[in-house]
């Protein structure tokens, strides 16, 4: 059972083949796939990242500040070279998280994948993904296919400026 | 009342299956207990000293009889045959088996009710004044505005984990009944220049460390209403304190950053988001105002109370329970009558299956079966014709529920304590009787004029003692019960509209304040009378009320008195000012 894939991803599970980087070393991993780095670590060589092959993703803790991710001056997030931002979950009921999810998506431009991660159940899920997550590493002893299943919990919302949750993020889509 | 539309009982009908779910993946042991503890509260469910304790929410505290019939059926099967009705305006049952919630929430949402976000670190069940959409003076009609909120709050997928409970209080008229001042966002109705709007207090609240809440905001345009609650709650909810769960009330944050610091980053966001896809349009208030059905009043009465006063003149009850219980009315000929929940030796806001029962089918004969729940946990008759209050009062006396205290000293506002509520350090129910008891002389009761009592069975504060005209606290102290008094606290002050006065803070709310140190249980009735007998030798004259002493001279007289009293001398333990 926890041998099964735990990440949903674009509407289906898949294995996490991603790794952390020391999280107490701000010097970048070595330039193979897979690996994500700390916002503190990405912060420092965020102007030497376009010189890797293979694209990092970044951990974000659920206290980080918005202004964390932009240089004085700039606008939007740089995109390039980030594969996906992963906001931690320390604990569930740890709000903040959603929080800055919206933040990313509607005020810092960050339309690329946006992962949950940490103490990701099948009950957080459905806000999680109205919030702006497109993909959820489900935590261990949570059935992954029943929180695939969570999207279609409620079929009617609200509040109109979260979108319904959506499976499958169209920007990503168009990549393929 | 509002009527659901598709979408409004979908979304019931909805949680309710996925408690379900939870229910039996805990139950299965696929929920850890910490994982379902947060998932039930957020459904009202608490596991408390007898058994578990539903909370069933009564949005903006309206009511229908068909509702009210559903409670009493609920009271019936699932519980002992009787109900609370909370301070803010909702019931709670004491005693149904975890296994029956689902099926309980089921039968609820057959008559649109739930028990959604009426516990939890979320936003709560928005409250009103008792008399919403009833009152004379009402600037605007809040009960539109509460469907409002309550549809955007509901199941809000940013702000379902705070970093502690979240209670918003909407007041649509000249005098605020509904305590907008001590509530995490209090919204007073204004109108500048002919257009309507909120004033905007935040961070007010009782518990541990209770404040007044703050204007934030002098003027909210309604249509800006959702977007600035929006960012009103975004900035609580990345900044507010998570490390220690007595400081991570907004109160704190507004505290800690100053008003003017909290109030600049909440206008900061509200700019990036107040033209977005939750600003208000005039629709939408149009489609959610037609959702209501409103009463349809027989417009060709007239105010002519010849008979009534007749009928009063040989009957000394009929005429008491006509000057406390029956309120004015905004259509001529029509009164809101309160039902009192507070027959003395009766835990107040208690009220049996069959007198739910009772005041449903009364309720439809007296008006259009609608009720108003009061956070003074009384229920109101929304639309009684004035002709037919004697014989509406010969009904409800048989019932008990014709007690003619409301406004006086016996109306105790209280919560269940200790016997009932794990959380208590004290008891609050035989103490409200002992007052009751001691105050059994409705003469001398009209005699003190307006009081407002309220007592909480610890620093939780669900009686908020803390806007009593007296207060009082029960507090531990190794193992035994005591009790502090406050006096002093009021919940409103009356409204002053023009907008350029902001130094109004509250609506008029107050803090009550300690008069000392504690006393033992048996020792309440008498402190209580000696601080009435203070008030009764020093009041200029019986327009001047308990309230109005206290603030013309201070706490002063009313100490000296209660502690030089031989009798109560006896023991008063002196015991830490709680956080005051």
């Amino acid at each position: 059972m926890s041998n099964s894939p735990r990440l949903i991803r674009h509407g289906e599970l898949e294995d996490d083949l991603w790794r952390l980087h020391d999280i107490t070393l701000t010097t970048l991993p070595p330039d193979e796939a897979y690996w994500m780095v700390t916002l503190d670590c990405w912060k420092v060589n965020q102007d030497s990242m376009s010189q890797r092959i293979h694209s990092v993703a970044i951990l974000v803790p659920a206290h980080a500040d918005s202004k964390d991710f932009l240089p004085i001056g700039v606008s939007s997030i740089n995109a390039l070279a980030i594969t996906f931002i992963a906001i931690d979950f320390p604990n569930y009921k740890d709000g903040r998280g959603f929080s800055l999810a919206q933040i990313l998506r509607t005020q810092l431009g960050w339309l690329g994948e946006l992962r949950a991660v940490g103490d990701v159940l099948i009950d957080t899920i459905h806000y999680l993904a109205r919030c702006g997550f497109d993909s959820f590493l489900v935590k261990e002893g949570h059935d992954p296919e029943l929180a695939l299943k969570s999207f279609e919990t409620f079929t009617v919302h609200y509040q109109k400026s979260y979108p319904k949750p959506v499976k499958i993020n169209s920007s990503q889509v168009s990549d393929f | 009342m509002y009527i659901y539309d598709e979408i409004d009982q979908q979304l019931v009908e909805q949680r309710v299956a996925q408690f379900k779910d939870q229910t039996a993946r805990f139950l299965t042991g696929k929920l850890s207990e910490e994982e379902f503890r947060v998932l039930r509260l957020q459904n009202g469910l608490y596991i408390q000293r007898h058994a578990p304790m539903l909370r069933v929410a009564i949005p903006y505290g309206m009511l229908v009889s068909k509702q009210l019939r559903m409670l009493a059926y609920v009271a019936r099967r699932w519980d002992k045959g009787y109900g609370h009705f909370s301070t803010r305006q909702n019931i709670q049952f004491n005693w149904p088996r975890l296994e029956d919630v689902p099926e309980i929430l089921a039968k609820l949402a057959t008559v649109q009710m739930h028990a959604i976000q009426t516990s939890g670190n979320c936003i709560r069940n928005t409250t009103t004044d008792h008399f919403a959409g009833l009152a004379p003076d009402e600037i605007i009609n809040p009960l539109v505005w509460c469907e409002i909120i309550r549809q955007w709050s509901m199941l809000h997928p940013e702000f379902a984990f705070l970093p502690r409970k979240f209670k918003i209080a909407v007041s649509g008229a000249l005098t605020d009944r509904a305590a907008v001042g001590v509530h995490d966002i209090g919204l007073q109705a204004v109108k500048v220049d002919g257009v309507l709007g909120f004033r905007v207090w935040v961070g007010g609240g009782l518990g541990r460390t209770p404040i007044v809440g703050k204007l934030i905001k002098p003027f909210v345009a309604w249509s800006d209403l959702l977007t600035y609650l929006q960012a009103t709650l975004r900035v609580y909810n990345l900044h507010g304190r998570r490390d220690n769960k007595y400081k991570a009330r907004i109160k704190i944050l507004v505290k800690d950053l100053t008003p003017e610091v909290f109030g600049q980053q909440v206008d900061e966001q509200w700019q990036l988001i107040k033209d977005g896809p939750d600003k208000v349009s005039e629709e939408y208030v149009n489609e959610v105002s037609s959702r209501f059905v409103w009463p349809k009043y027989d417009t060709t009465l007239i105010e002519n109370d010849d008979s009534i006063t007749l009928q009063a003149a040989g009957n000394l009850k009929f005429e008491r329970w006509l000057r406390t219980n029956v309120h004015d009315h905004k259509v001529t000929g029509y009164a809101s009558v309160t039902v009192s929940l507070k027959a003395t030796g009766v835990p107040p806001g208690d009220i049996t299956a069959d007198q739910m029962e009772a005041i449903a089918d009364i309720s439809e004969k007296y008006g259009f079966g609608e009720l108003r729940v009061s956070h003074e946990q009384n229920l109101i008759l929304a639309d009684v014709r004035r002709q037919s209050l004697y014989s509406l009062w010969l009904e409800l006396d048989i019932l008990k529920l014709a007690t003619p205290n409301i406004g006086y000293i016996t109306n105790i506002i209280a919560c269940p304590g200790g016997d009932y509520c794990s959380l208590a350090n004290a008891v609050s129910i035989p103490v409200a009787a002992a007052i009751q008891e001691r105050f059994d002389d409705l003469d001398f009761v009209y005699e003190i004029g307006e009081l407002d009592l309220n007592l909480s069975g610890c620093i939780n504060s669900c009686g908020h003692h803390h806007v009593g005209h007296i207060g009082i606290l029960g507090v531990d102290k190794a193992g035994e019960e005591w009790y502090q008094i406050t006096i002093g606290g009021r919940q409103n002050g009356g409204v002053n509209i023009d907008t350029n006065q902001t130094q109004i803070r509250g609506g008029g709310a107050a803090i009550g304040r300690v008069i000392g140190p504690s006393f033992a249980r048996e020792q309440i009735p008498d402190v209580i009378y000696c601080l009435i007998q203070t008030y009764l030798r020093l009041r200029d004259s019986d327009a001047e009320r308990f309230i109005d002493v206290v603030e013309r001279l201070g706490i002063g007289p009313f100490k000296e008195d209660v502690y030089s009293d031989p009798i109560l001398l006896k023991a008063p333990l002196n015991t830490e000012v709680v956080d005051v």
